[in-house]
């Protein structure tokens, strides 16, 4: 069981590097422009030339999948790591502190859960105007609850084992127990968590492109590639939408696997579907 | 178990209140002047200072929250500027279309990761639990409008089995006399076959659709504690009284295996309420989720808040049922709880 868990993060590790590559060193290989408009080569299907074809206004699909892949990637990483700082903050502090603060953080922490995920960074982002700025600024707001709770859980649960009392006994300093005692343990945890943002993150803001908030024409993402190529299905064209939400689809998986390879399944992970604990 | 629930109940109503506050907040307050987006960038100053006066944007901050409030609770959710509808009306009217849609995404992932979970666990069948996993990667792994755009690239554009997006029924076909307001439902109602059949053809992709990435999270949820259940020692005591293995687990353990899956309803609806939105235009399905991207894209932040505050709203509720529900089933719960 631990063994394979292992090989499925080991996996999952590989093909979110298999991205990464995909989206930077791709570009130095393949040297199409993803701007540059070429009505003469309009629609034109996958064929040697243009491994993934051209779209309605004759850009290459491959170069813009590649050059979406670095804005998402970066997108995702930023939203993972703000979220991440945030939502941990807040919890280690719930933990720690207890007593009002715990409750008051909770409170507000319950009602940004009150709404589906999708629809609070929806909210957000309408209210900050278009852009993808606000777009990953109401995705990273929405992923602080899934920080905050695990992370105060974790607190709760650590600092109640006898190793924290022998320190506390052994005269530790309060904050060298906090760093030194209680985050380490707290890292397997909250690095699952971590990786099933950065797929949620993804999938979000290729969901509010779609909406039409998010990143804006003619910058490439995945989502809005995505929504344009649905107009297209109809009349035969599926090239345009169908690989950039392949490649959407490979780097969730690649989360995905590293967050159950870690012990995402055992853990619960509310983000990737995996099994949740009984409500205490 | 009255206790409990009561103490369910008063902890939604505080959820619900901070979440209203939330919504004022963001859609009130942080729009940068909600008089200049309505009016456009040319309006002159007495103007926009009039548009003020009209939204109250000039009252004290707690009379505003009050105001908006009451007039959401009095059905007051403004006008939609591109059809001239009342809020209210134009969602009461699109809300059936989007419920049918989400009933049958739901039986479809209900009834398959049921299925699923009970074959790969309790059948040990490699096959299916290799099939049923990976399509959960799938669902749960790639945004619903991509799914969409595939099952309609694959069945509508090269196999031709199924109907394109063009909504509930086919062109030429007459929506049944309504009584639930449920296509499908209606024409059974009125016995029209062809009717029927029309409307259960247009729904079943949108529905497989939107029904993927709860399947994935059931399925997932379901294997697991199937697992779990049947290595417990009284499936082995049933077998020691004279059951067979499956029926054992069928009997003693799908029920037990049931139990955390109704935890994760609240967020099965979290998932069907977003993919609604994602999955509905891709349909050209005529429901709220559509609603809500067209007015997205037209700046219509009437609709979008009274969507957002519905859907805090469903949300909270299918949650307090389920903690309520869970105490009802779960006997442990029942007594008071010490915090």
């Amino acid at each position: 069981m631990f063994a394979s868990g292992h090989r499925e993060a080991t996996v999952g590790l590989g093909v979110i590097l298999v991205t990464v590559a995909f989206a930077w060193l791709g570009p130095q290989i393949w040297r199409a422009d993803p701007l540059a408009v070429n009505l003469a080569n309009s629609l034109l299907p996958p064929s040697a030339a243009r491994p993934f074809g051209t779209d309605d206004v004759g850009r290459d699909v491959l170069a813009r999948v590649m050059s979406a892949g670095q804005l998402d990637l970066i997108a995702a990483a930023a939203v993972t790591a703000v979220g991440g700082l945030l939502g941990m903050s807040v919890g280690l502090l719930a933990g720690l502190r207890g007593g009002l603060t715990d409750n008051a953080s909770m409170r507000l922490i319950d009602s940004l859960l009150a709404f589906p995920p999708l629809i609070l960074a929806l909210a957000i982002s309408v209210a900050l105007g278009a852009g993808t700025v606000s777009a990953a600024l109401g995705i990273t707001i929405s992923t602080v609850p899934f920080y905050a709770r695990l992370m105060r859980s974790e607190v709760l649960r650590v600092q109640a084992l006898p190793f924290v009392e022998a320190a506390v006994a052994s005269g530790c300093q309060p904050s060298r127990i906090v760093w030194r005692h209680i985050l380490p343990h707290t890292w397997q945890v909250m690095t699952i968590q971590a990786s099933s943002v950065v797929g949620y993150a993804v999938l979000t803001l290729a969901a509010l492109g779609f909406v039409g908030l998010g990143v804006q024409v003619p910058t490439p993402e995945w989502g809005t590639m995505i929504t344009a190529g649905l107009s297209y299905v109809l009349s035969g064209q599926w090239w345009i939408g169908v690989f950039p939400g392949a490649m959407l689809l490979i780097l969730v998986i690649g989360c995905n696997l590293v967050a159950d390879g870690l012990g995402g399944e055992a853990v619960g992970s509310v983000l990737t579907g995996s099994t949740r604990n009984l409500p205490e | 178990m009255a206790h409990t629930i009561r103490a369910r109940l008063s902890g939604a109503i505080v959820t619900l209140f901070i979440a209203s506050v939330a919504v004022f907040v963001i859609l009130r307050m942080l729009p940068a002047d909600p008089a200049r987006l309505i009016l456009g960038p040319l309006a002159s100053a007495a103007a926009l200072q009039h548009e003020r006066a009209v939204l109250g944007l000039n009252q004290p901050l707690y009379v505003q929250y009050v105001d908006y409030v009451v007039g959401f609770v009095h059905g007051n959710w403004g006008f939609d500027y591109g059809t001239g509808a009342p809020v209210l009306k134009e969602v009461v009217t699109r809300l059936p279309a989007s419920l049918e849609l989400g009933f049958y995404a739901m039986l479809f992932a209900v009834i398959g990761a049921l299925a699923g979970a009970v074959a790969s666990v309790g059948a040990r069948s490699r096959v299916v639990d290799s099939v049923c996993r990976a399509v959960a990667f799938v669902g749960l792994g790639s945004p619903p409008f991509w799914i969409g755009l595939m099952a309609l690239v694959l069945f509508a554009e090269y196999l031709h089995v199924l109907p394109g997006p063009v909504g509930r029924l086919g062109v030429g076909v007459s929506a049944p006399p309504a009584t639930t307001h449920f296509y499908t439902w209606d024409a059974l109602i009125a016995g029209q076959w062809g009717t029927f059949a029309n409307a259960m053809e247009h729904i079943l992709l949108p529905a497989l659709t939107l029904g993927l990435a709860p399947f994935g999270y059931l399925f997932r949820l379901l294997r697991h504690s199937l697992r779990e259940v049947s290595d417990e020692d009284f499936l082995l005591v049933c077998q020691g009284k004279g059951l067979t293995r499956w029926q054992a687990l069928m009997r003693h353990g799908v029920p037990n295996a049931l139990l955390p899956a109704l935890t994760a309803l609240g967020l099965l609806v979290a998932q069907l309420v977003a993919g609604s939105v994602l999955v509905e235009a891709v349909f050209n399905w005529p429901g709220v989720g559509q609603l809500v991207v067209n007015s997205v894209l037209a700046r219509e932040y009437g609709v979008v808040e009274a969507f957002v505050i519905l859907s805090a709203l469903a949300f909270i509720a299918v949650n307090l049922i389920v903690d309520s529900l869970y105490v009802v089933i779960d006997p442990r719960l029942r007594r008071p709880s010490v915090i």
